[in-house]
């Protein structure tokens, strides 16, 4: 078993409070991740369960047991860090064995432990070398085995594939993925890359400034985001976001173009921002009309750029496009799909 | 673009360090190893191409003595040296005011000069007017007041007390800025794999530190067998030859007794004993885990 409970976290450095009270429960088994812009707290956060940070105010528990004063050693949650962490002057094998002989373990059942965590994870023909010895990707896996021999109840990693190069992370996301299918070990993973986010949770955690903005699973954030931060945040390319009024009942931009329908709640000239996902997005004979400013051909689908009231618009296609730059076109947007925002609060509406 | 004229540049321009080296380092070098060999009577050279000085020296009661007391001196010193600096380097690196403010004043010891750190010493020591026996006395330590540099058995360790007072600082220095480079990541990674704050010291703080580490311990016992003013002044290799080490009887068979021969094969075993120790350094620095231990 290995189920975290966060209770009202708080962290502050000197004066300044850099987590204002996170709640997380993360169930034994599941996959959580993480994600937020630069300097949100997401580190301190995942620090603050290992056991590396202390926290201000709250409870950390680890299967209803609060271990908010236990030192790392007595939690049984093991750590992949960013820039692997490795013991430079230790092979690869007595890096990945070295917790168990601190815990006394005999030499033979270190060795049978490394083996088959190094069997896992494609090393064994690594074991003698040195980590100045391997490439980032062998390393970041050695840091893995290390984690993975201990047999700890969570895993936590922090950013594990933010140095290596584009096409190795997509291959590291997926051995990661698998890894945990085949472990099933609860996993708390922190990343700033929200297509690893939507890839690999179970459930994410959007933060924001210390705060959690909202948390659930992938596709709950991308088709109901809460505001306009998730909402921006999650999706590749971003939501759109367009000032609009509402009249008579519909949703329509400065210039007059209709959007789609509004609920019957919002009273007519409500401001609010429109929300919609480039793939919302379609050509039409009539609709909106906008201008062709890019078009950026990526194989499977095209993504064009168009010019609407000033603003820009992202639409993706999987339609082949014969327009050019400065055609104008009219576009539409797939009915139910049309978010709002309040343009005050950024809270979702609809 | 002329490559021959270029390296002609070259070596006019390290032209003067080659003559410095000569000149300072290999010149006198020479003259004391062709000394060694040569028989010299009441301060004239008579033939070269003899062994008889090292055959005197080996037979000097004073050189078993003198060897031994070097011994306590450089090994004594230097292992003391670098453990009491270990601990101190190992408590100066923590994040602290007071650590701070530390760092600097611990140089204080360095920065004196010897005779200056050799008189307030032997004053201090004094076995009459000494303050630090006397304060001994004062408190019940002992019942009479020791002389620490009167006293045939403890003088050569209370030299060694002295020799690390002064030469500790610096190598506090150095393993503390050795200590606080190790990359916090590797601390942290073994307090999640479970160690304690002994073990983080001794598997990898240690080994993260390991170059300094033999850095400094051949750099003390290279200054420490340099070392010459400090013993000279303090004892003079007294009381009765009891605190005598080879540069200090180097220099009293030369220029007190002017055993021109004898000193200066006593010189060529203290050069000799020099460069073992560096071969060593070189030696255990050439296998090191960041170029590729494995191959
Ligand atoms: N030791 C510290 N002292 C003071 N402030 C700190 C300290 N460590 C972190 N902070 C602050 O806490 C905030 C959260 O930092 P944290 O490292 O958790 O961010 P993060 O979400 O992990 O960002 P990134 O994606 O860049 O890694 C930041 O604003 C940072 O400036
Ligand atoms: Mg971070």
């Amino acid at each position: 078993m290995g189920s975290v409970t966060l209770n009202n976290i708080r962290k502050s450095y000197g004066a300044v409070e850099v987590l204002h009270g996170i709640d997380l429960q993360v169930d034994d088994g599941e996959f959580t991740v993480l994600v937020g812009p630069s300097g949100c707290g997401k580190s301190t956060l995942l620090r603050a369960i290992a056991g590396l940070e202390t926290i201000s105010d709250g409870q950390i528990s680890l299967d209803n047991e609060v271990i908010n004063h236990l030192p790392p050693k007595r939690r049984d949650i093991a750590m992949v860090f960013q820039n692997y962490a490795l013991y430079p002057h230790m092979t690869v094998a007595k890096n990945m064995g070295f917790s168990l002989r601190l815990a006394k373990e005999s030499k033979s059942e270190i060795d049978r432990k490394v083996r088959a965590a190094a069997g896992i994870l494609d090393l064994v023909p690594l074991l003698q070398r040195y980590p100045k010895q391997l490439s980032g990707g062998q390393r970041q896996r050695v840091a893995m085995g290390r984690a993975i021999v201990r047999d700890p109840e969570v895993f936590l990693f922090d950013e594990p594939l933010s140095n290596l190069d584009a096409k190795l992370r997509v291959q590291m996301r997926s051995e990661i993925k698998e890894l945990h299918q085949r472990l099933g070990t609860t996993t708390v993973y922190v990343t700033h890359d929200q297509i690893e986010a939507m890839t690999m949770a179970d459930k994410i955690v959007v933060m924001r400034g210390g705060h959690v903005e909202q948390m659930g699973s992938p596709l709950q954030l991308y088709d109901r985001p809460v505001n306009v931060f998730v909402a921006g945040f999650i999706g590749s390319p971003a939501m759109n976001f367009i000032d609009a009024t509402v009249q008579n009942g519909t949703v329509i931009t400065p210039s007059g173009a209709i959007l789609g329908p509004a609920p019957d709640s919002l009273p007519d000239g409500s401001a609010v921002t429109a929300g919609i996902r480039p793939e919302d997005i379609f050509l039409s004979d009539s609709g909106a009309e906008t201008t062709v400013g890019l078009i950026e051909p990526t194989g499977a689908e095209t993504q064009l750029t168009l010019r609407m009231d000033g603003a820009s618009l992202v639409m993706t296609t999987r339609d082949r496009v014969t327009l050019s730059p400065g055609d104008a076109v009219h576009i539409r947007v797939t009915e139910g799909k049309l978010r709002l925002f309040d343009t005050q609060s950024e809270a979702a509406i609809w | 673009m002329n490559s021959s004229s270029d390296r002609w540049l070259a070596y006019f321009m390290i032209l003067p360090v080659v003559a410095a080296v000569l000149a300072f380092v290999i010149g006198p070098t020479w003259d004391v190893a062709t000394l060694s060999l040569t028989q010299v009577v009441m301060g004239q050279e008579r033939g070269f191409g003899t062994l008889g000085n090292f055959r005197a020296l080996a037979a000097d009661p004073m050189f078993t003595l003198v060897l031994k007391n070097t011994a306590i001196w450089i090994l004594g010193g230097t292992v003391l040296c670098v453990l009491t600096g270990l601990a101190v380097g190992a408590f100066l690196a923590i994040d602290s005011k007071m650590t701070t403010g530390l760092r600097a004043l611990i140089l204080l010891p360095w920065v004196m000069p010897d005779v200056v750190t050799a008189m307030a010493w032997k004053w201090m020591l004094h076995g009459q007017v000494g303050v630090i026996g006397s304060t001994m006395q004062s408190v019940g330590l002992t019942e009479q007041q020791i002389s620490f540099l009167g006293d045939p058995d403890l003088v050569m360790w209370t030299l060694v007390v002295v020799l690390i007072w002064r030469k500790m600082p610096l190598v506090a220095l150095i393993l503390c800025a050795a200590i606080r480079s190790v990359p916090n990541e590797q601390i942290e990674a073994s307090r999640m794999d479970g160690a304690n704050a002994f073990e983080r010291f001794r598997f990898v703080v240690i080994p993260n530190i390991a170059f300094s580490l033999t850095a400094v311990t051949v750099i003390s016992m290279i200054w420490i067998t340099a070392e010459f003013a400090l013993p000279w002044i303090m004892t003079g290799g007294g009381p009765a030859n009891a605190s005598q080490i080879m540069s200090t009887y180097i220099y009293q068979q030369s220029f007190e007794f002017f055993s021109w021969g004898v000193a200066s094969a006593m010189s060529v075993v203290n050069l000799v004993m020099l460069m073992v120790i560096v071969a060593l350094y070189l030696y255990v620095n050439r296998r090191s885990w960041a170029s590729g231990a494995a191959s």
